[in-house]
């Protein structure tokens, strides 16, 4: 793992772990991914997750019964029916939560946060995490990736979920695959499967170079929306400015935007 | 510095009892899961509200104010006359209030013990486990913004040396902060009460939201004879101890489902 250098650390980004939502629509597989990200990194990595259920603890506890990681490095979250507040309006509890958790196993390497299972609209607060995954499945429809919405557009990555169910469901993997890399103007979309190792390398490759980039400093968090995309400074002027000719050549660069400091992000 | 120059009492007691204030409060139904879950339905509604804003939001009111008049007044910088600024602290009244903190010294050692003495106070007026522990995950997200917004204020900082202030304490810390009117305060903590039950019904168990409106307002007007007597609170002791039985086992109970739409 590259460590973090002098000249391309930045402020509030690098000293903490990475903060990574995992966001969709209920039933898509969330806490299954999570899952599987702490299977595939609970050996190298540091992890630590937080669940945020609308109803119950059962997200929590599913992860935890899965044996994937340290039951005590799994909190869970009431949302008070509100799960859209906890991590976009109001995500004082989900801070709180990641803040104790960082404190309690210091240091960690990521805290994956699941969102409650909501619409196709929520998406998480660039001010709760460093980057954010949105979850779609084969199961709920060929069709839905071409809808789009924030989450679906604007995600760090898009997951297409349970494609072994595809021959089951009639649904076209790839032709989704495609639809969805329409929809997200080229940025990143994965094709997973828990029983296909491939994919799963696949998702894990994707989150060490996210990794590697957040601590080069060289990742800057966005807001997927529902605003359209745009630069985020904090009122100091620091964190997000970074510049990409100190990347390191392993780094994540996003979705190949190229920006100038101050200025709108996206060039595409 | 102080950022609260020139922001009104009123103005701060608007923002605590504001919904859309970010500190956590939307998880919570003060207690009005745990009473639908025991049975009470929409014809109770208003005179649990009004029990309750005379009983237990008066202990948190006056936990809250006492903590105020600890945190009031200049930081100890120097050996001042505690029981004559004891005095000053306690003659604050509306638009009097901006000089408290000056941002400059810290409390010392004595008024961290007067305060942990005021939280120890409300925690034996509070004898459900679950509805204390609630209060201080309130407690705690309300301290997260405080520290945010008044960094500089010695007596948020002094509350943030506490181990868990619970809600009300915290309160008082934001009210010695912004130099709030006592009677102010105290009727904020019976509204932001009254309004988070109210509101917790209209997901639970959902009636016309004006009807709701109603019920907040019938809690006010039962609390607003005790509201004097509770903001002159000085002491620790002074806080009331009114209880209510039911809505603590209720609580207790609510605790150890593992199914619920409200933290408490």
């Amino acid at each position: 793992m590259p460590e973090p250098t002098a000249t391309t650390v930045s402020a509030n980004t690098s000293t903490r772990a990475l903060r990574l939502g995992i966001a969709g629509p209920v039933g898509t597989g969330k806490s299954s991914i999570i899952a599987t990200i702490c299977r595939s990194l609970a050996d190298e990595l540091r992890l630590g997750v937080i669940t945020n259920d609308i109803y119950t603890d059962e997200d929590a506890r599913f992860l935890r019964s899965a044996g994937v990681l340290d039951p005590e490095r799994i909190r869970a979250v009431e949302t008070g029916a509100c799960p859209h507040t906890a991590i976009r309006d109001d995500i004082t509890a989900n801070l709180l939560a990641a803040e104790d958790l960082e404190a309690d196993f210091a240091p960690l390497d990521i805290v994956l946060i699941e969102s409650g299972g909501d619409n196709l609209t929520a998406t998480f607060s660039p001010a709760l995490v460093d980057a954010q995954i949105f979850v779609l499945d084969v199961a709920g429809g060929g069709d839905v990736a071409r809808k789009g919405g924030p989450g679906i557009a604007r995600a760090d990555l898009l997951i297409v979920n349970k494609t072994d169910l595809a021959p089951y469901v009639g649904v076209d993997v790839p032709q989704m695959v495609s639809d969805a890399t329409a929809a997200r103007e080229g940025r990143a979309v994965i094709a997973l499967s828990r029983t296909d190792a491939a994919s799963v390398a696949q998702l894990k490759a994707w989150v060490l170079a996210l990794l590697g980039s957040h601590r080069g400093g060289t990742h800057t968090p966005q807001d997927p929306g529902p605003m359209a995309p745009h630069f985020h400074a904090d009122e100091d002027g620091e964190g997000y400015f970074h510049t990409h000719d100190e990347a390191p050549a392993d780094s994540h660069s996003h979705d190949g935007h190229g920006h100038d400091h101050g200025t709108h992000g996206r060039s595409n | 510095m102080s950022g609260v120059a020139g922001v009104a009492s009123t103005t701060i007691a608007m923002l605590l009892g504001d919904a859309r204030l970010p500190s956590g409060g939307h998880a919570h139904s003060a207690g009005m899961e745990p009473a639908f879950l025991a049975g009470v339905g929409h014809a109770d509604v208003r005179a649990l509200l009004a029990g309750r804003a005379r009983t237990s939001s008066l202990v948190e009111a006056g936990a809250a104010v006492v903590a105020m008049r600890v945190l009031s007044g200049a930081p100890d910088a120097s050996t001042s006359d505690r029981s004559g600024e004891h005095a000053a602290r306690a003659d604050l009244g509306p638009g009097n209030g901006n000089g408290n903190g000056n941002g400059n010294g810290k409390f010392g050692a004595d008024r961290t013990a007067e305060l942990a003495a005021v939280e120890g106070a409300w925690a034996a007026r509070t004898p459900s486990k679950a509805q204390r522990e609630a209060s201080r995950r309130l407690g705690r997200g309300l301290l997260r913004l405080a520290k945010a917004t008044w960094p500089d204020e010695p007596a948020i900082t002094a509350c943030a040396a506490l181990p868990d202030p619970s809600r009300a304490i915290v309160l008082g810390a934001i009210g010695a902060a912004c130099g709030m009117n006592p009677a102010e305060l105290v009727r904020a903590v019976v509204y932001d009460d009254a309004q988070s039950a109210a509101a917790a019904v209209l997901k639970l168990d959902p009636v016309d939201p004006a009807r709701t409106v109603r019920w907040v307002l019938d809690a006010c007007e039962a609390a607003e004879p005790f509201v004097a007597e509770v903001a002159a609170c000085d002491s620790p002791d002074a806080i009331p101890a009114a209880g209510a039985p039911e809505a603590e086992g209720w609580a207790e109970a609510h605790n150890l489902l593992t199914r619920r739409l409200f933290r408490a």
